[in-house]
């Protein structure tokens, strides 16, 4: 099927969230330095999630393949 | 006119579209939805481990994700979900739980990475 760009989508999206998975674990290690509890990753943290997640959305709705028509006469030259 | 590749289910009866349908696309529509939706419960599964999710909010956001994609593949059939599919259960809950396996999965495994490790 070669490069479309749902693929490339996909892939930045799942970069993006390894990205994050990165900046979380600094993170953390910089909360048990100054031994504070963790209650949720920082703000732009989130955001890329979110951004990956929209990403990944799409990649995964464009990429696996169109919607054929099932019924029988409306195809166009079948 | 059967050297033409339609596998029709019942005789043709050209007045109730219903009874005579594509079954090989709608096959393929099925494969469709299945690959969406394990892939989005993998993705969903290392957001809820980077998150931090523990039980049941991890479970809660597990359908949330299911949500968006069933959703987002009404949104891709245009809303005219007869066109693709028999039935409206197909696309609403077929799969739920497969990716609910590889949800848990890949929510333990990115959970471990960012928050043992």
């Amino acid at each position: 099927m070669g490069f479309s760009v749902g693929f490339v989508a996909g892939f930045v999206g799942v970069l993006a969230l390894c990205h994050a998975a990165n900046s979380t674990t600094q993170y953390k290690g910089l909360l048990k330095i100054t031994e504070d509890d963790f209650s949720g990753p920082p703000f732009n943290v989130v955001v890329e999630l979110i951004v990956g997640l929209v990403l990944c959305t799409w990649a995964a709705i464009t990429v696996p393949g169109i919607f054929l028509s099932i019924h029988p006469h409306s195809d166009d030259n079948r | 006119m059967a050297g033409h590749g339609e596998s029709e289910k019942k005789s043709s009866d050209a007045v109730n579209d219903l009874q005579t349908f594509r079954a090989e696309n709608l096959q393929s529509n099925m494969k469709v939805i299945y690959y969406s939706r394990t892939f989005l419960s993998i993705i969903g599964g290392v957001i809820a481990g980077i998150l931090g999710f523990t039980g049941l909010t991890g479970f809660v956001f597990y359908f949330l994700m299911m949500a968006i994609t069933s959703v987002a593949l009404i949104a891709k059939a245009k809303f005219s979900i007869h066109t693709y599919f028999d039935s409206w259960n197909r696309v609403l809950l077929d799969g739920f739980l497969g990716g609910l396996m590889s949800f848990v999965l890949f929510w333990t495994f990115a959970y471990d990475i960012v928050h043992i490790f």
